[in-house]
Formats: structure tokens, C-alpha cells, sequence
């Protein structure tokens, strides 16, 4: 859903889109990072492993945009996402999962997520999403069998 | 000389996440990637490299039988396992296929470079949970229990393995051919084979036999939330 015509998201000062990684496993927010990183005006200003540090880390570094993973100890991303919503509805979230499945990618944007591509084709698809969610757009890719839906 | 580092996984991200952590050790160089267990075996083949890290849940070839197919070829190769699941049957089967380092994907940020020193200095490496086993005295009981308590995998052939890993991913016989270079038919006498050997009826047998066996690795979506949270569109 387009902003008013105001944009894309960025903090005023910097103008750069401030970007969490949520990831339980380090190696693949070290992955995300590399690749994120490399485009100018994007930075990462935090990580978390689990939902309830995604939660908390949100509140204290208020990034525009949210990289998450479904499957996480603690808090999963479904249930960190539909609590987001509610704290910082201003927060974009792109979910990264395993999980390539039309019901799965349903219910992420019915707890309010922008955005859902596959981990396994996350190299392909990351930046074009974090694009798309950062102006608000909706960003969706599944592998083969799954629908293929960009907005 | 540098320390030269095989990479196999199916997904570019994780590589790349390894690829970055190995990279910031002086001395190590990542030669090559590889994303999937037979373009490991051929990289391995072509590379020559001093260590190879295999995910254990890739497709076509999974990281188990890619470390077999790879000590079959040259038993000098040095295999690390990389895994999410650290069960009793993972490790003993990582053992058996000959890998030198196991570590959980969870702890590669803080395992894998102690691993690959590890292998650079000609000793092994494997997470707590199997130096439990060994001292429980599991492997110096070896084989003989291994064997008697393992799943039926060891009565496949290897070639079987990879075809019933290639049907519980959902390929076709047809597809299974053009894989592995064979022709429909041989592929359906394996298949039959396989299905009288394990006594399966269905495709649905297999796909749990091979998860059952860590031929294919699935992640479990999180269960439904607890309370709803308003009217659900459908």
C-alpha cells in the first residue's frame, strides 16, 4: 500500500533504511548481513535470535524495516510479527523462512508482515524485497510449486 | 599456503554467512561452493580441497551420503558435517560415514572455525553431545550395537539411497533418470526394489523413511497461535 505518495521509508536525519535481522542461527544473519550491506544508504543496526529479542530490539532500535525467520526458539516469527504490529505499526517485516508454502506465506501476511520470500533463493530475491517493503510495497516469492505474487 | 575450504550447501545465504566467517582467518581461503551433494563430489574431485564442509540437508545427494560417495573416491578428504539435529542416529551415521567434525548449524558462528583447525591439525571435532557417547562407551562398543539397534538403511544399496532421496523429494522416476543419468526404466526397477526391500506400499512409506533416515531434512512449521486474533479471511 503506497504511503501518500511520501516515499520510501528512511530516517529523516540519515536517510538510510535502518534494517533488525531475526535469525536463530548466527551463520545465516551473517549471510543476510553481507549481502544487505552492500547497498549503500541500507544498514543493519541490530540482530536478534529469537521472537521475544526481535520484540525487544524493535522498542530500542526502531528500524524501518524487520528481516525475520518463521521458525525460532522462544517466540516464533508468526506470533513476534502479530505482537509488532501492534507495538510498532510503523515497522516493515519481510520474512526469510524454509518454509516455501502459500498457507505459510497467508497466515505471515495476515499477522501483518509486507513481505515473504524463501530462504533458498534468498540471495535472488532479499534486496528487491527489502526494497518493496521499505516503500511499502508487497513483496512475495515462493520457489516452483508456490504461487508467485509481486506487488 | 593457504588453507582451502569446500563449502556445500543448498542455500546461498548460509554460504555466504560461512563463506564470511572463514574468510576473516589469515591463511584460510574458501575455493569453492557447492550446492548440492553431487556438485560437491565434483568440485571435491576437481578442487582437491584440504577441508569440506557439507550441510547435512541438501537435495539430490544429502550430506551424509556426499561424505561416503567422497572417502569412497579419496579417504584423505577431511569432512566437517554441518547439521541441525544432533540425535543419537545423526551422529552415529556422520561416524559411520567417515566425517572428521560434526557441528550444529545453531553453533557454526562458534564451532566451525575450532573445527576446521581441528582438521588443519590432523585431530577431529565433534560437539559435546558426542564425546557423551564415546565415553558412554557407545562407539567402543562399535559397530556390532550400532547395527543392531540402526535403522534399515544399510540394506540399500548406495545408488538405492539416492533414488529414494530423490523420489521423497518429490521427483518423478522420469526426473530421477535425467538426474542421475540413467535410464526410466532402471530407475523404476530401483524403485520397485526399494519399495519390496522396505515393504512399502506408497510414495507417502518412502517420504517417511527418508525422513525418518535424515535422507531429506524438513523444518516443522510453528504451531497455530494459542488465542485468536480476530476474524481469519480464507
Amino acid at each position: 500500500m503506497a504511503n501518500g505518495g511520501a516515499g520510501p521509508l528512511k530516517n529523516w536525519t540519515s536517510m538510510t533504511v535502518r534494517i533488525l535481522l531475526v535469525d536463530d542461527h548466527p551463520i545465516v544473519r551473517q549471510g543476510l548481513k553481507t549481502l544487505l550491506e552492500g547497498r549503500s544508504g541500507w544498514e543493519v543496526v541490530g540482530e536478534a535470535a529469537d521472537g521475544v529479542e526481535a520484540v525487544e530490539k524493535a522498542k530500542n532500535l526502531k528500524p524501518d524495516v524487520m528481516v525475520l525467520d518463521v521458525t525460532m526458539p522462544k517466540m516464533n516469527g508468526l506470533e513476534a510479527c502479530r505482537v509488532l504490529r501492534l507495538q510498532a505499526p510503523q515497522l516493515e517485516i519481510l520474512f526469510v523462512t524454509q518454509h516455501d508454502s502459500p498457507q505459510m506465506m497467508r497466515e505471515a501476511l495476515e499477522a501483518g508482515a509486507r513481505g515473504y520470500v524463501v530462504k533458498s533463493n534468498a540471495a535472488r530475491d532479499l534486496l528487491a524485497a527489502v526494497e518493496a517493503v521499505s516503500e511499502h510495497r508487497v513483496f512475495t516469492v515462493l520457489n516452483g510449486r508456490g504461487t508467485l505474487g509481486l506487488h | 599456503m593457504k588453507l582451502r575450504i569446500l563449502l556445500a550447501d543448498d542455500h546461498e545465504i548460509v554460504r555466504r554467512g560461512l563463506r564470511a566467517l572463514l574468510e576473516k582467518r589469515e591463511g584460510w581461503e574458501v575455493c569453492g561452493e557447492a550446492i548440492d551433494g553431487r556438485d560437491a563430489i565434483e568440485k571435491a574431485l576437481q578442487l582437491k580441497p584440504d577441508v569440506v564442509i557439507v550441510d547435512i540437508g541438501m537435495p539430490h545427494l544429502n550430506g551424509l551420503d556426499t561424505t561416503r560417495q567422497l572417502l569412497q573416491h579419496d579417504p584423505q578428504f577431511k569432512v566437517i558435517v554441518l547439521t541441525i539435529t544432533d540425535s543419537d542416529q545423526v551422529i552415529r551415521e556422520a561416524l559411520d560415514a567417515g566425517a572428521r567434525g560434526f557441528v550444529l548449524k545453531s553453533d557454526a558462528a562458534r564451532d566451525l572455525v575450532s573445527a576446521v583447525e581441528a582438521l588443519q591439525n590432523k585431530r577431529m571435532f565433534f560437539t559435546p553431545r558426542v564425546n557423551d557417547l564415546v565415553l558412554a562407551g557407545f562407539l567402543e562398543k562399535g559397530h556390532a550395537i550400532s547395527r543392531s539397534h540402526a535403522p534399515t538403511l544399510p540394506t540399500l544399496t548406495a545408488r538405492e539411497r539416492e533414488i529414494t532421496q530423490l523420489l521423497a523429494e518429490g521427483n518423478s522416476s522420469k526426473e530421477v533418470a535425467c538426474l542421475l543419468n540413467l535410464s526410466t526404466k532402471t530407475v523404476e526397477t530401483h524403485r520397485s526394489n526399494i519399495m519390496r526391500k522396505l515393504s512399502f506400499h506408497s510414495i507417502r512409506d518412502l517420504v517417511v523413511y527418508a525422513i525418518k533416515n535424515n535422507l531429506i531434512q524438513i523444518e516443522l512449521p510453528p504451531p497455530p497461535p494459542k488465542t485468536p486474533t480476530g476474524p481469519t479471511a480464507v
